[in-house]
């Protein structure tokens, strides 16, 4: 798989859609456009000024007036419209990874159906919410379950995440810590095998992605670790969690698991040059950066530099990822300016 | 190009509206943007733009249901409805709303109602198919009665009349979409150890979808199971699978009750669902007939406020713009009936404005010309006022075509495809195909019409044929009284194969043959290279006409912009350089056909050995006419004199004028003069705003224009980028008069593959047919025909056609355009409701 996947051979089954990735990709909304959407005063002026930018009239037969969630739920039609076309169109191994890709959102939609299903809502009203990717035939069945166990067994043996889920069967039941153990635990092995899977497919594809998978493994040790600070998880079980692909791993992740507040967490990153600039620009006061939208900022580093290589699949993952950010911003932007509260309409990370 | 003003319009607010429609419906004023740095939502009248959309968005609204209901395309009937006022426009956006809501209502309505259909329907299929599957129990009961198999425990507890002690059994029964069984059964395994037993068929009848409208194939299930906690866990997966569930009573009799209840509830809610889609298609059908109608007028209102928030509004709406000056009176009247529709008495103000900004390019073109305009276009957009190809490109352009699809019958047929399209074209615009091939076959039909018609010219003149030639005043060339002379006899006719034919003795010296190549060649042996020398001559002859013709063009642009230096610098050493070598060229290839003929053929030198010899010096053993030596050295020295002309002149005249205006101007560079009458000039528009333009500028325009020379726009001037520009033209022009010769070469070359491709194809194909003497030959013929004529017109008609319509391309875009031809300009696109409409319309 490794040798073909380079240079001409690549185009003779994935050249046409990397074409189309990367005129997809000339449609993201650059810095000046994110000024002029900063300046709307209504909704209304948002979407004259995304009607003259890629989206065209992707809100054209919407009646007035408009609603956030309108607008949410159009952005990401129009991005799944874009990635099912795609995944249509691709053929071994790009088709299997982009079913890669798609797995992390049916982990979200899982633990979404199943935290909601924990507090009595109704499947029908939690299903709208769930994101059309990770969207999977079994999954509305899952009020039907109530331990772990059950889950695996009735639900997700179907589906792909099950070599995921073998290690979340021990698990007693279904409470609030536990489902984000599942869902830790399900993600940290996702990680592990997305990265097995492109080291498989090697070359340039190899390099891009596992620089990214490894920065979001260790992105995700590092929350894990913050979020845990004051809540009844043993820093044993909280070690489990830490997905093994990234840079931190060995040495980063076990000082990870020794640490108990975050200057501890912040000294472990100091080891580390690129987490280290992360820390340093982030605080929580009015005007810093939050740590989180840092991180955010350099996934998306990350994700831009992978479209400076040619002949390899990260451009896919790229695209998704960066378009999610986009359609955060949006949104962001759009909330803003609804609830007329402008001091912080300006925290949106530009792409480009 | 026409010649363009800007204009400056000062439009009341009253009647701003009336008139923009008005120059829409025009379509002469190309309106310039004056708050570019103005976002599109913070424009003036956005809020109507807005108000636009919403409309749109309602007919579209309108017209996606005519077509779900009428199953039709609502007519276009082509009407070009007046542009509504804007008072009118809040009846069209009331009607709209009526329509819509009236829609969404009855809409709304008949999706209640066809959902009650289709949960009736279910239940129907629901009754039907359980009492087979109770049926199917009985009997299976009864066949396994006295068994105490556990296999059969399960199905004979299932029945009513079951066992007594076993606990009771309930049942859920409903309606799943086909897709989902196999994943809903293995799930209910699943889930519920094997606990519950379920049964399912298909609806034969697929439903509809009372959202939608879609068909769905649907399944009837039923599910057996056994307490409370199976029975939540079943409900909830049957839930999570989108599956109808619907009471079912538990006797027979009961569920016969039911069914037919059902039925009559069928049959009432359909009558109530006719008389509504009755009402709709009434609403619809109505709508249908205007819709196309209200999709133009909201278009119009659109356009003209997008056109408003071009302009600058302040106490009058003021627009900028261009338009053809010769056009002026009719914008002017356009003004006066758009002031006069909006019943206000104040005129507008059209002034023409003094500006130094370059105005659009604008070719008033004919359905005729429009082809090859586009064909100049495709390269770049003349210059302002430049001289415009596309007139010559008019003949050269299917000329050059024939040099190379010499074939008359080819050219027939061309010729006949084309005229039948502008003879229908009415028929066919009107159809408006999507199909883009054929639009632009359709578009170029005026060229495939010259390009057929000068086929067959060139066909007549290389007497050719579908490979054939026609022999129609009777070859010049004759045996008959040569019969003594050469001692040829009948016999020598019948067993020798080829006779060498002297034309000393067998050509009519008389009388050649009156039109074209003798018919005689197409049977000699050594046609090719007959042909080859003739056409090459041709090739050589056309192109060098054709660039020294380009190099002149090149000459009225230089008068035409009044710069004497470059004629001087550039077009005279240009055309000296060419005459002397190509030109020369061509003479000689003229002063060969005349002075030798069939005496003293076998001495005539070679041309291009002469040429090279011209360049060596060396002398020539057989001179083509005396003082030849003295001649061409000359020439030559003229030629190699040019080379420096061209490279140094300009660049060294520039130098020495910019010296002395430096000198003059006593340390006031070229900059500062332009900012002085740049702020002259804003001054003047200041005093045209205030006044309304009552004030006119022609006093003080004189003199802005006069500065405004060539030269100044070049400063700061530096001599190095002159230099280096003039060095890549003159090596860039030197080169290029050797290679484009060359490439002119392609008429002869293409012209041989066309000939020996149809010839090749005759030999091959059509004379399988044509050899055999006995009558089995026509039948052969009949048949072989298809093939001939169908790779007649696929390879050589089209191939070949297209090929040598490519080469005609690159031919006038580079040998040609490149002597003369900047193509630097900007089209002129005016604001016209007929070309925004049409391009919508798709």
């Amino acid at each position: 798989m490794g040798g073909g996947m380079s240079g001409p051979s690549f185009n003779i089954d994935n050249g046409y859609l990397e074409g189309l990735i990367r005129g997809f990709k000339n449609g993201i909304l650059t810095r000046n456009d994110y000024l002029n959407l900063v300046q709307c005063e209504t909704l209304e002026d948002l979407k004259v000024h995304l009607q003259s930018t890629d989206y065209g009239s992707f809100l054209a037969n919407e009646p007035g007036p408009l609603s956030v969630s309108v607008i949410d739920d159009k952005l990401r039609n129009k991005l799944v419209l874009e990635f099912q076309h795609i995944r249509n169109q691709s053929v071994e191994p790009l088709s299997t990874f982009l079913d890669y890709i798609t797995y992390s959102y049916m982990i979200d939609n899982i633990v979404l159906l199943i935290t909601g299903t924990l507090h009595q809502r109704s499947i029908s009203e939690l299903a709208a919410k769930c994101h059309p990717l990770g969207i999977f035939e079994q999954m509305e069945a899952i009020g039907a379950v109530s331990t772990p166990a059950e889950l695996y067994n009735t639900i997700i043996v179907d589906t792909p995440l099950a070599p995921f889920f073998l290690d979340c069967i021990f698990v007693q039941d279904l409470d609030e810590m536990n489902i984000e153990i599942i869902r830790n635990t399900l993600y940290k092995n996702y990680l592990e095998e997305f990265h097995n899977f492109c080291q498989q497919i090697g070359g340039i594809t190899a390099d891009v992605m596992c620089e990214i998978l490894a920065f979001e493994a260790d992105r995700r040790a590092i929350i894990i670790t913050i979020n845990s600070f004051g809540t009844e998880l043993t820093k044993d079980d909280r070690s489990k969690l830490y997905p093994c692909c990234g840079k931190l791993h060995p040495e980063g992740l076990s000082a990870l698991a020794r640490s108990d507040d975050y200057d501890q967490v912040r000294a472990v990153a100091d080891y580390y040059a690129e987490y280290k600039v992360l820390f340093e620009g982030a605080g929580n006061n009015p005007g810093d950066k939050t740590l989180e939208d840092k991180l955010f900022e350099h996934e998306v580093k990350l994700n831009v530099f992978s479209f400076l290589q040619q002949f390899h699949f990260g451009v896919f993952y790229s695209f998704i990822k960066l378009k999610e950010q986009e359609i955060r911003n949006i949104i962001w932007i759009s909330e803003c300016v609804a609830q007329r509260h402008r001091t912080k309409i300006d925290n949106y990370i530009p792409i480009f | 190009s026409e010649e363009m003003s800007r204009i400056q319009m000062f439009l009341q607010h009253d009647s701003a509206y009336a008139c923009v429609a008005e120059f829409g419906e025009l379509g002469l004023v190309e309106f310039s943007d004056l708050n570019e740095n103005v976002n599109e939502f913070q424009r003036k009248y956005i809020n109507e733009v807005r108000r636009c959309d919403e409309m749109e968005r309602k007919l579209r609204y309108i017209e996606k249901e005519c077509r779900k209901a009428l199953n039709a395309v609502p007519p276009d009937n082509g009407e070009n409805p007046d542009t509504p006022m804007p008072s009118e426009m809040f009846n069209l956006e009331l009607t709209f709303e009526k329509l819509e809501n009236e829609l969404k209502e009855v809409n709304s309505n008949k999706e209640t109602l066809m959902k009650n259909k289709l949960e009736l329907t279910e239940l129907k299929h629901i009754l039907r198919k359980t009492q087979t599957f109770f049926d199917e129990a009985h009997l299976t009961l009864g066949s396994t009665t006295g068994s105490e198999s556990s296999s059969t425990s399960l199905l004979s507890a299932e029945a009513p009349v079951g066992d007594q002690h076993a606990p009771k059994f309930g049942f859920i029964a409903g309606v799943i979409v086909r897709e989902r069984v196999p994943s809903f059964e293995r799930m209910l395994w699943r889930a519920c150890r094997g606990n519950v037993f379920l049964r399912q068929t298909e609806i034969e009848t697929p439903l509809e979808d009372p959202v939608t409208g879609d068909e769905v194939n649907k399944c009837v299930f039923i599910i057996f199971f056994q307490g409370e906690q199976l029975k939540t866990k079943v409900r909830k997966i049957c839930e999570g699978y989108k599956a109808t569930m619907y009471p079912c009573p538990d006797t027979q009799a009961e569920r016969r009750e039911m069914s037919m209840g059902v039925m009559t509830r069928i049959e009432d809610i359909q009558t109530v669902l006719s008389q509504t889609e009755e009402h709709q298609t009434r609403i619809l059908s109505n709508s249908a007939r205007n819709i196309r109608l209200w999709f133009r007028k909201v278009k119009k209102i659109k356009a003209v406020y997008h056109t408003l928030n071009l302009c600058n509004i302040q106490k009058a709406i003021i627009a900028e713009g261009w338009c053809p000056s010769a056009d002026i009176d009719r914008v002017h009247l356009a003004a006066r009936r758009g002031t006069e529709r909006s019943g206000t008495d104040i005129p507008a103000i059209i002034n023409k404005m003094d500006t130094r900004k370059i105005p659009p390019t604008y070719h008033k073109t004919n359905k005729f010309t429009h082809g090859y305009q586009a064909i100049v276009d495709a390269y770049g957009i003349a210059d302002y006022l430049e001289i415009n190809p596309a007139p010559f490109t008019l003949i050269t352009f299917p000329f050059l075509f024939a040099v190379m699809f010499g074939d008359c019958g080819h050219g027939t047929i061309m010729f006949l495809f084309a005229l039948w399209m502008v003879w229908n074209e009415k028929k066919i615009a009107a159809e408006k195909s999507t199909n883009e091939i054929w639009m632009i076959l359709f578009n170029g039909r005026y060229i495939i019409l010259l390009m057929g018609l000068f086929s067959i010219y060139t066909g007549l003149l290389y007497n050719d044929c579908f490979s054939k030639s026609l022999n129609i005043f009777g070859s010049s060339w004759s045996l008959a009284d040569t019969y003594t002379t050469m001692d040829i006899t009948n016999n020598t006719l019948a067993t020798t194969a080829t006779i060498q034919l002297n034309p000393k003795y067998t050509f009519d010296t008389g009388s050649p043959y009156p039109l074209g190549i003798d018919p005689i060649w197409n049977i000699a042996q050594n046609q090719i290279v007959f042909l080859n020398s003739y056409k090459m001559k041709l090739s050589v002859i056309l192109g060098v006409t054709q660039m020294i013709f380009g190099v002149l063009l090149s000459f009225s642009n230089h008068t035409y912009f009044k710069r004497p230096l470059n004629v001087i610098s550039e077009f005279v050493p240009q055309l000296l350089f060419l005459c002397a070598i190509m030109g020369y060229l061509v003479v000689m290839i003229f002063t060969k056909w005349l002075i030798f003929d069939s005496e003293d053929s076998a001495i005539a030198p070679s041309l291009l050995i002469t040429l090279i010899d011209m360049f060596l010096f060396k002398t020539h053993i057989l001179p083509l006419f005396s003082g030849q030596q003295v001649v061409e050295t000359l020439l030559l020295i003229v030629a190699v004199v040019c080379v420096p002309w061209m490279l140094l002149m300009k660049p060294l005249t520039l130098w020495m004028r910019n010296k002395n205006l430096l000198k003059t101007n006593q340390g006031l560079t070229v900059r500062n003069v332009r900012t002085v009458i740049h702020s002259r000039e804003e001054r003047v528009n200041i005093v045209d705003e205030d006044e309304l333009g009552v004030g006119t500028s022609d006093d003080v325009d004189g003199d802005i224009k006069g500065d405004l020379d060539e030269e100044v726009e070049d400063a700061p001037f530096e001599m190095s980028e002159v230099m280096i520009l003039s060095s890549i033209h003159t090596i860039e022009y030197c080169l290029s008069c050797i290679s484009h010769t060359a490439s002119y070469l392609r008429l002869w070359a293409l012209s041989l593959a066309h000939a020996e491709l149809s010839e090749v194809l005759w030999n091959m194909v059509l004379r399988i047919g044509l050899v055999s003497s006995t009558y089995a030959g026509s039948v052969i013929t009949f048949m072989v025909f298809v093939g001939w004529a169908g790779a007649t017109i696929i390879i050589l008609l089209i191939m070949e056609g297209l090929s040598a319509f490519l080469h005609t391309l690159r031919l006038h875009w580079v040998e040609f355009q490149s002597k003369f031809y900047h193509g630097d300009g900007r089209a002129f696109t005016p604001f016209s409701f007929s070309v925004i409409l049409d391009s919508s319309d798709d």
